[in-house]
């Protein structure tokens, strides 16, 4: 009202004389209101500018300036809250309407001056509420008493925040200046407000972060203890500590929970007092009648804001005896698991906030690893204990196992021994022999005890390999020796093959030789009589590789990875032969420890072959050449050598197949099958063997029809037949032309002597020259082979022998390697070099052990090398006559 | 002059299988059953060698071999452990002890008497 007065005068006189002077007061009464209006407007910046936060501060500040510049009775300012206008500060209003107004937001309508004006977006004036039909706030009025009133939006970037208005109890219209002002503090007002919502949103922001850091420092702390600790106290210890401190509570405490017991252990508590720790301790808190169990059973926080009116259990009733109001307990869960519980509390009643839960859960997260962790420590520790004291146990149950059964085993062995050693006087044959089982029985459990001390040495880790370097080839000559008196008396046949590159190893020798035995022994063992073991060695890349061959029963596929295994024997025997026993397990144990490997390789019925590689390790690979063969005994079926004579197996069984070949192959034949009676008579046409073995009893056409055919036949019925067979009709086999006529099981000597004497043509004169600087030999060789029709022509020098040769064209010769000046060697050499002698047969009858290099230099330029001490002269006729017959195919040149 | 042997052995098989074995060689023998019999009849009459099992009922032949060798009428007997304790650690811990040497269980009867003759004090003299 003041303003109006002061500028109305000007404006009713702006032409009056004494206008000058009029004119300065007005300008200088106006320059005083700027003047006030400038130091309002800097008052409330100079707020805004110094307290940001504090919006009071400000719109005090606002409303006062504006209501004193307008010359108004009262101002207020009202906020937009959603939908509504709130009461926010007012000046100059009576305490009824101040809460007349405070309870009563203004709704957005034309009722009132605040709605139109957030409505309309701009400065709006009511020179007389009672004149204004449309205005609404009738209550308001009464009360205030106002009559003239303006209101101007405060605006921030074109929205409307709130209201800010003056009025006067009078009828007394504001002027355009008061609707500048007032907008001018609008402006400013809205401008605080954001500056506030701004600051406070700031504010809150910079403190939830700074919980969040706090909260971050202590799970920093908690997360290290974890890791970094094993001991569980001091890791639950840090872990309650930090929850009791973040979730701004008293004290707490963590309990593990015990599975068997079904019940919690107090573990670590915080801010309790020791009195407090002793009665939880003792106390039962079980898992299902306890709030704490309820909790992990429903796997949620769960709260208790009044102790004092909750029911109470075992664990409460100790928290109330000691003053505690209020509490939450957080469930410990690990892959589902119940691990144990936190507790946080407070000594007054009433909630914890929501925001501390996750925080909490969180806590107890920590905790379950850390007790999971712990509880599998503990589970180690208790483990390795008892695994220490079961190894001990197993080490002195074996040194015990192994003295009670070697001291019966003393008497057993010992007391057979006594016998067999006729001490108390002779034995008869099957006294003798039973001794014998019982002896060998005794000694193989013995083994079977040293076997398992080894293995279990190896699994203790005790073990020491003794590593040299040694010459292969002598270290499994020495295992051949061992096996070959076992493998003399049921007629197998042993070879030895050892590749030039093979030298030495570095190994442990007897480890090495035990490995080699172990195979040779079970080859030995599985193979039936008469049938043969061949060991080859050779390199392989880097590794030493030992094959031995049998031609047994062979290993089924479902054994040949359990047979390594210990107590796992095949089923490969038919019960006949003692069992491999630990041999295999312990061999592949060795042999892993010198970084080596085992296999084999087998089909059931074939015979098998056990193979190890070894790494040859620092020996040098060669050191001497060793021939191709090692012939040990027997015929050489060498691998480059003249395949000898043909013979035909008409044979349906597999298995007798398998045995006869081998028996004949060893006897240096080329041995072609037959599976039926068809078969065989199309292969012996097409081949003309030497001989047939025919089988009786054949799918198909029969033994019988075939034999009659093939004697009926002009082109095959001089091809001498041996029939092998189950029917015992000698007499009906030798009507139909069998040459020789042989019952089932065949053993190798009676096969090859039957060959032997088939094969023999009698219409040819039988003449052999025999060459030896002993006569007394050839006069052997004499009294055994003129009884069988042979002509015996002596020679005792090599020169001799080879002028006997050229004259006679013996069908065979009969060489002694030891002689002075032309030896055997130089004899076979010059024979295979004259075309005239090229393809006489020739059998090697020598007391020289043969050397490898001997071996080489008669390859595949002799037939037979037999050694005088072990052969027998009786045999002698049927083998040259044998020999004879390899006449007729061209020796080879090879070497 | 036939050599005696002592034969300590708790086990009856075997005590009869050493002492057959060696008494087929020319030995006279004596036997005992436990360590304090043995020590007694070592004691009562000296023999030439003590044949000793390890694992004995009482006193041990460890403990056995201590007090022989305490004693001065029988210091200087040889004794050997014949034993079926079959570790190589057996063996070095009876070595360490004293004994002359270590026979192990089984025994070979065709070796036993020469291995036996090996440890008498004259053989070299060949009293036998």
């Amino acid at each position: 009202m003041a303003e109006r007065d002061k500028r109305r005068p000007a404006d009713q006189d702006p032409a009056a004389n004494w206008g000058i002077t009029a004119e300065v007061e007005r300008l200088a009464s106006q320059l005083a209101e700027v003047r006030e209006q400038l130091a309002a407007t800097s008052e409330v910046l100079a707020v805004i500018g110094r307290s940001a936060s504090d919006l009071e501060d400000v719109l005090e500040t606002v409303v006062e300036s504006a209501r004193r510049l307008c010359g108004a009775t009262a101002g207020q300012v009202f906020l937009v809250d959603e939908d509504r206008y709130r009461f926010a500060y007012g000046s100059g209003l009576r305490p009824d309407y101040r809460e007349l107004v405070a309870n009563n937001p203004v709704v957005l309508d034309r009722g009132t001056l605040v709605g139109r004006v957030g409505l309309d977006r701009q400065a709006t004036q009511i020179t007389d509420v009672l004149a204004d039909p449309d205005y609404g706030l009738t209550d308001a009025q009464r009360v205030a008493g106002y009559r003239t009133i303006l209101g101007v939006p405060m605006l921030l970037e074109g929205e409307v925040i709130g209201v800010l208005s003056v009025w006067r109890s009078q009828v007394a219209p504001f002027s355009d200046h008061a609707v500048e002002v007032l907008t001018t503090f609008a402006a400013q007002a809205a401008l605080a407000v954001r500056t506030v919502d701004l600051m406070t949103t700031l504010e809150s922001r910079t403190n939830e972060l700074e919980r969040k850091v706090t909260q971050l420092e202590a799970l920093g702390a908690v997360g290290q203890a974890v890791s970094s600790s094993l001991n569980l106290t001091e890791v639950l210890n840090t872990i309650i500590t930090q929850a009791v401190r973040l979730s701004g509570s008293d004290g707490g405490s963590i309990s593990e929970f015990d599975e068997d017991a079904r019940a919690f252990r107090l573990e670590t508590v915080c801010g309790t007092s020791q009195k407090a720790f002793d009665d939880l301790r003792r106390a039962q808190i079980g898992l299902d009648d306890t709030f704490m169990g309820k909790a992990a059973t429903l796997g949620r926080p769960l709260e208790i804001t009044e102790l004092r009116e909750a029911p109470l259990d075992a664990h409460l009733r100790v928290l109330v005896e000691h003053g505690w109001r209020s509490l939450v307990a957080v469930p410990m869960l690990r892959e589902g698991r119940i691990v144990g519980a936190m507790v946080i509390r407070r000594r007054t009643p009433g909630h914890i906030p929501q925001e501390i839960y996750d925080l909490l859960e969180t806590f107890a997260s920590q905790s379950a690893l850390a007790l999971g962790n712990a509880q599998l420590y503990r589970r180690l520790e208790r483990q390795s204990a008892a695994l220490e004291i079961a190894s001990r146990h197993k080490s002195e149950f074996l040194a015990s196992m192994s003295h009670e059964l070697r001291t019966p085993l003393n008497a057993i062995i010992g007391f057979s021994e006594v016998l067999l050693e006729r001490m108390f006087g002779e034995l008869n044959e099957r006294q003798d022999d039973y001794l014998r089982d019982i002896w060998s029985s005794g000694k193989h459990l013995l083994e079977l005890l040293n076997e398992i001390l080894d293995l279990s040495k190896i699994e203790a880790g005790q073990m020491v390999l003794n590593r040299s370097e040694f010459a292969v080839q002598e270290s499994l000559e020495y295992c051949l020796s061992m096996v070959r008196e076992r493998a003399l008396k049921r007629r197998i046949l042993l070879s030895l093959e050892v590749d030039p590159a093979v030298g030495l190893l570095d190994a442990d020798r007897l480890r090495f030789r035990q490995v080699v035995l172990n195979l040779l022994s079970n080859a030995v063992k599985f193979t039936p009589e008469g049938g043969q073991v061949d060991v080859r060695a050779s390199i392989n890349d880097q590794d030493l590789v030992v094959l031995v061959a049998d031609t047994g029963e062979g290993v089924p596929a479902e054994d040949r990875e359990r047979i390594f295994d210990s107590f796992q024997q095949g089923t490969r025997s038919s019960g006949q032969v003692e069992g491999t026993g630990l041999g295999l397990t312990l061999s592949k144990r060795i042999l892993e420890l010198h970084g080596g490997r085992i296999w084999v390789d087998s089909e059931a019925g074939q015979g098998s072959t056990f193979g190890f590689a070894l790494p040859v390790g620092s020996g040098e690979p060669t050191l001497k050449p060793v021939p191709q063969a090692d012939l040990i005994s027997g015929i050489t079926p060498g691998p480059d050598m003249d395949p000898g004579p043909t013979v035909v197996v008409v044979e349906d069984d597999r298995r007798s197949f398998d045995l006869l070949r081998v028996y004949l192959e060893a006897a240096g034949a080329r041995v072609v099958s037959a599976r039926d009676g068809e078969e065989g008579l199309d292969t012996v046409r097409r081949l003309s063997p030497a001989g047939v073995i025919l089988d009786i009893l054949l799918p198909g056409i029969d033994g019988w029809d075939v034999l009659a055919r093939l004697k009926a036949d002009p082109d095959t019925a001089a091809i001498p037949v041996i029939v092998v067979s189950m029917l015992d009709e000698r007499g009906r086999g030798f009507a139909l032309g069998a040459a020789e006529y042989l019952v089932k099981p065949v053993g190798k000597e009676q096969l090859l002597a039957a060959l032997y004497r088939a094969a023999a043509m009698p219409e040819q004169k039988h003449t052999v020259v025999a060459i030896d600087d002993d006569p007394l030999a050839i006069e052997l060789v004499k009294a055994s082979l003129e009884p069988e029709g042979w002509t015996v022509l002596g020679a005792v020098t090599g020169q001799e022998g080879l002028a006997l040769i050229r004259e006679q064209q013996p069908s065979a010769v009969l060489l002694d390697l030891l002689m002075p000046g032309m030896d055997g060697f130089e004899v076979v050499e010059a024979l295979r070099a004259d075309p005239e002698t090229k393809s006489v047969p020739v059998v090697i009858l020598t007391s020289k052990s043969m050397t490898p290099q001997d071996k080489e230099r008669l390859q595949g330029r002799i037939t037979y090398v037999a050694r005088k001490t072990e052969f027998n002269l009786s045999g002698l006729a049927g083998l040259l006559r044998w020999a004879s017959t390899s006449r007729q195919s061209p020796a080879s040149e090879s070497g | 002059m036939t050599h005696v042997i002592l034969v300590v052995e708790d086990n009856e098989r075997n005590l009869k299988l050493l002492q057959d074995v060696l008494e087929y060689a020319g030995y006279d023998v004596r036997a005992a059953r436990t360590a304090e019999d043995g020590i007694a009849l070592a004691v009562k009459e000296p023999p030439d060698l003590v044949l000793m099992d390890l694992q004995l009922p009482g006193i041990d032949g460890m403990e056995a071999l201590r007090r022989l060798r305490e004693s001065p009428r029988t210091a200087d007997i040889p004794v050997v452990a014949v034993t079926a304790q079959a570790m190589k650690q057996d063996r070095e811990r009876a070595l360490d002890a004293g004994f002359d040497g270590y026979l192990e269980k089984p025994i070979s009867v065709r070796a036993f008497p020469d291995q036996v003759r090996s440890f008498l004090p004259d053989e070299e003299v060949g009293t036998e």
